[in-house]
Order: structure tokens, then C-alpha cells, then sequence
């Protein structure tokens, strides 16, 4: 298989600036993002020939953005969404795309500006970031939905984290031994929002959102906008950057079921998508440098690693404690701080970083290794999953390097 | 405002609440016989749209709940902080529910809980009676 025109590289990345970022559109920042991506793989716009547009929280960017960007001869064009899970979605649709001949060079963007001046992250979350301020339908059976209390990701991303605890006997200072980890990392990351490292008593100390989570489990909201480029291995070798090799990929989804003898948040979608992407790229979970985890909240980390095989159902907490995921630590994971401590841009994070790190970009931040790099995204109340396993490293029987 | 946000019923939810206005759990069955949670539309194990309305008994258990310090809607900011639960009836369904619990840190994964009756908005403004739960 190695350098057939068959298999796919990310051969660009473009980021906007991130975070309270205001006055500027989604679909302004959007375009900023493919605009950087293009220069940065050393192409020009019209060297696209296939668009895909992933919106966030607001969901107000879409196939428009083709126009905008003057691109009005497209082989592939496309809006995305499986939510977190969406960008893992996008690259191995572009990557599809490229092997069935269907374009050889495909942008993927994400871009989303939940937040206003003046307003809390959760605020913008909890009003419906589609109708601010409008009142919360109170009609028929949504009602009594309301009434239950459990509208939004914090309470049940929380749900699945008691749950977890209950069973397995996980505890909220584990939990907080990854949001420290990815702090440790931030710290390197200029791109992050929060850099001030952590310690679990802080974490402790964080305010409670919904108990079992504290302040510090959640992600952070950003404003902003990310873009990839992908197109065919053997083109990317000529171009500006190291080629990113696309070595295998998959998704899984499972809407939850609520009935009895449901694994709802203990088991996540995470555990057939993680192994049909290592299958697909010929390595196994041991092979892994550097884990790249989608993290809207500190437990969906922790229940990544187990459904991916990192350790045995029910010993993630044991798996993240004394520093595992931490700089220094046995398993490099959210280098650049993650959702919890860097940018939320959905699965455009963790991708992002992936990126960074397979290209060897990663500055104070780099991993000792990054021969294989493994992406995650979820999405849902743990329902979607994505997985990329990506390499700097053209795809074929693989020696690695000497460490 | 109250704890229970005023609920007004639509053409749909009629039924549900008039059983819950009698102190009855109102839920839905396929021709499988599987009790379905009554915003189900399909039962999962014959693929039949066609459900028919069953009272439950209202007894359960507690699968997980969180306990809320962060209102996510300016309708619940007099309600929190509160318990949300997941409770598995007798019957089989998973309900998203409202739990009152006097001691929060006594919950424990398992444990017996059974439905009761509160309205919801105010003795000025009443609204329709909702189903929430409690320990036994």
C-alpha cells in the first residue's frame, strides 16, 4: 500500500484565534480558518475541490461558506455533524472521498462563537444558544421533561459519571488527576485559553456544577475556527508540510437506550469505533504514542481509554492517577491542554494537536514520540464516537523509530 | 416561581397527565410487550409504531443522579439545588426524573424509589400534577 495515491495525509492546518473572540461571524472566522490551511499545506484556494463544513453550539455555518471563500466549482461539498464526533466523520469522508477519486483535495472546517461579551460559558449554553433568552417551552411532555431537571451536557455527561463511580468505585480526585494533567500541558500552549497550572485540591475546591462534576470537569466554551486540508499521501509529500499520514479510521454510534440492562455511560460507542481505526491502521492500542482524547468533561477521558483498551473496564480511575497523562507521564495525552484547558472546538481539538504533535510542532509541548497518534471524538451524551489513528509516517508495514 | 415550573398539557400529553392528576404512572407498551418510556415512538424489539398506553406501578430503582447547583434553565434557578435522577421502573423503562431526597449523600445505586404527585407552578397559577420520585 505505501505511496499509492489510495491513502490520504492532512497536509494543512489553519486556526483563527480563539476564545473570547467577538464581533466576528462563524462563517467569517471559518473562512479565515480554510484561508490559513490552504496557505499553510502552500496551495491556493482554488486547489480545492471538495468543502466540509462542520457547525458547533450555534450551528450557523453551512455549505454557504463555499461562496464566501469564491470556490464555486466543487466536486464534494458537504455540511457534517455527528456533533463531537464530527470531525474524525470528516477526515475519513475526505479521505474516502480522495480513494474513490471523487477529489484529491478536501478542506474540513469547523468554526462556532457561542460566546458573547458579557456572558457566562454555561450561559451560553443553557439558554439554547439558537433562541437567547426566548422562554423554555413548558408544553406537553417536554414539560415534565424540564421538570426532571436533566436538560443539559453538564447534568448528564454527570449521570454518567456517578454512574461510573458507583460501579466501578471511581472517584471525583482521579477525575481530577486529568484535569491536572492537561493543565501541566496547557501551561506549554500558547494557544490556551487557561494556563495557570492546577493542583487536585484546586480541582477539589472548584465549585460544583452538577455533583459528581466540578467547575474544573468541564470544557471551557471558545469562539473560533479550525480548518484541515487533506488530499492524497503521495501530493502531500511535495507540498509545504511534513505530511500527516491517515492510517486508519472509524466511527460508531449508539443513541443511548433507556431500559433496562442499558450500559449507558459506562460503555461508550468509543469501544468498536477506537478498534476498527487500529485494525484499519495495523497497530494495536500498546503501539499508541500519543492519545489525543476528545474531553468535554474530565470523565469522557477516562472512559475513552477504557473503551479503547488503555486498561480494563472499571480501572480507568487507577489508569489516570500519579501522573500517567501528565508531561513526563507513561502515556502523552491531551498535549495541548485539551477542551478542559486550551479551546473547545469540538473534535477540532483534539485533532488539532494530533496535527501538531504528528508534525513534530509541538515545541516545550512535544511528546518524546509520535510515531502513531491516536484522535478521538464523541459526541452526544456519550453516543457518537470517532477515532483517527494518524501518523507522521507513510502508511505500509511500519518499523518504528529508535526511541 | 416554584420549584416545579408551570406545565401546561398539549393534545399528546393529555392522557399522561390526567393519569398523573389521579396518582398514576402512565407509560406506553409495544406488541412485544415491552414498557416504553412515554416519549418512546418505536418499541426497539419489533420495530412497531404501534404503542399502547399501560399504568406502572410506580416502584423503581435508582441507576445514577446528580445532584444540580448550576440551574441549566432560568426556569429551574429557584429550584437548585436539586436532585435529577435515572430510575428504573419495575417494568423495565428509564425515566429522567425529578428526586426528593432529604440527604442527597445517602443515595447510594440501587436503591428502592417509587413515584409521587406534585403540581407544578403556583397556587396563584397552577399547572398540570407531574410525576417525580423518591426513596422509599
Amino acid at each position: 500500500m505505501t505511496g499509492t495515491g489510495l491513502n490520504s495525509a492532512i497536509a494543512g492546518l489553519g486556526l483563527t484565534e480563539m476564545g473570547k473572540v467577538y464581533g466576528r461571524s462563524s462563517t467569517s472566522l471559518a473562512a479565515e480558518a480554510v484561508r490559513l490551511a490552504v496557505a499553510d499545506a502552500g496551495l491556493g484556494l482554488g486547489d480545492l475541490d471538495g468543502l466540509l463544513v462542520s457547525a458547533g453550539v450555534k450551528q450557523d455555518v453551512n455549505v454557504n461558506l463555499a461562496a464566501v471563500l469564491g470556490l464555486h466549482d466543487l466536486a464534494v461539498l458537504n455540511q457534517v455533524n455527528a456533533y463531537g464526533a464530527t470531525a474524525g466523520v470528516m477526515v475519513a469522508q475526505a479521505a474516502q472521498a480522495i480513494a474513490a477519486g471523487a477529489a484529491t483535495t478536501v478542506a474540513c472546517v469547523f468554526a462556532d462563537t457561542p460566546l458573547k461579551p458579557k456572558q457566562s460559558a454555561g450561559a451560553a449554553w443553557g439558554s439554547g444558544a439558537k433562541r437567547p433568552g426566548a422562554p423554555r417551552n413548558l408544553r406537553g411532555m417536554a414539560g415534565w421533561s424540564v421538570n426532571s431537571g436533566a436538560t443539559n451536557p453538564n447534568i448528564l455527561y454527570a449521570l454518567c459519571a456517578r454512574r461510573h463511580m458507583e460501579r466501578y468505585g471511581t472517584t471525583s480526585e482521579q477525575l481530577a488527576e486529568i484535569a491536572v494533567a492537561q493543565r501541566a500541558w496547557a501551561v506549554h500552549n500558547p494557544l490556551a485559553q487557561m494556563r495557570e497550572p492546577l493542583t487536585v485540591a484546586d480541582h477539589q475546591a472548584s465549585r460544583w456544577i452538577a455533583d459528581p462534576l466540578h467547575l474544573l470537569d468541564c470544557c471551557l466554551v471558545s469562539n473560533g475556527a479550525v480548518a484541515v486540508v487533506v488530499t492524497a499521501a503521495d501530493r502531500a509529500a511535495s507540498l509545504a508540510q511534513p505530511p500527516v499520514h491517515v492510517w486508519g479510521y472509524g466511527q460508531a454510534h449508539a443513541p443511548r437506550r433507556m431500559h433496562a440492562g442499558s450500559d449507558w455511560g459506562l460503555v461508550t460507542p468509543a469501544g468498536r469505533s477506537g478498534p476498527a481505526a487500529m485494525r484499519m491502521a495495523g497497530i494495536g492500542v500498546d503501539d499508541v504514542d500519543v492519545a489525543e482524547l476528545y474531553d468535554c468533561y474530565t470523565y469522557t477521558v477516562l472512559v475513552t481509554l477504557e473503551d479503547y483498551g488503555f486498561c480494563a473496564k472499571g480501572e480507568g480511575g487507577a489508569f489516570v492517577s500519579d501522573g500517567r497523562l501528565a508531561p513526563g507521564g507513561k502515556l502523552a495525552c491531551n498535549t495541548g491542554g485539551g477542551q478542559l484547558s486550551s479551546y473547545y472546538m469540538w473534535g477540532f481539538t483534539p485533532l488539532s494537536e494530533a496535527v501538531i504533535q504528528a508534525r513534530g510542532d509541538g515545541g516545550v509541548r512535544q511528546a518524546p514520540r509520535n510515531d502513531v497518534v491516536l484522535v478521538s471524538g464523541n459526541g452526544g451524551i456519550l453516543e457518537h464516537h470517532s477515532t483517527l489513528v494518524l501518523s507522521p509516517h507513510e502508511r505500509g508495514p511500519h518499523e518504528r523509530t529508535a526511541a | 416561581m416554584s420549584s416545579f415550573p408551570l406545565v401546561e398539557r398539549d393534545e399528546a400529553s393529555a392522557a399522561f397527565y390526567d393519569a398523573a392528576a389521579r396518582g398514576e404512572l402512565l407509560m406506553q407498551r409495544g406488541p412485544s410487550g415491552a414498557v416504553l418510556p412515554p416519549e418512546a415512538r418505536t418499541d426497539p424489539d419489533s420495530g412497531s409504531a404501534d404503542l399502547e398506553p399501560v399504568v406502572v406501578s410506580g416502584e423503581g430503582t435508582l441507576v445514577s443522579w446528580v445532584v444540580v447547583h448550576q440551574a441549566p434553565l432560568p426556569a429551574l434557578a429557584e429550584a437548585v439545588p436539586y436532585v435529577s435522577a435515572v430510575v428504573e421502573l419495575a417494568e423495565g423503562p428509564w425515566l429522567m426524573v425529578r428526586l426528593l431526597a432529604d440527604d442527597p449523600a445517602g443515595l447510594r445505586a440501587g436503591a428502592q424509589v417509587r413515584a409521587r404527585f406534585v403540581p407544578s407552578g403556583s397556587e396563584e397559577e397552577p399547572g398540570e400534577v407531574l410525576p417525580v420520585f423518591e426513596p422509599v
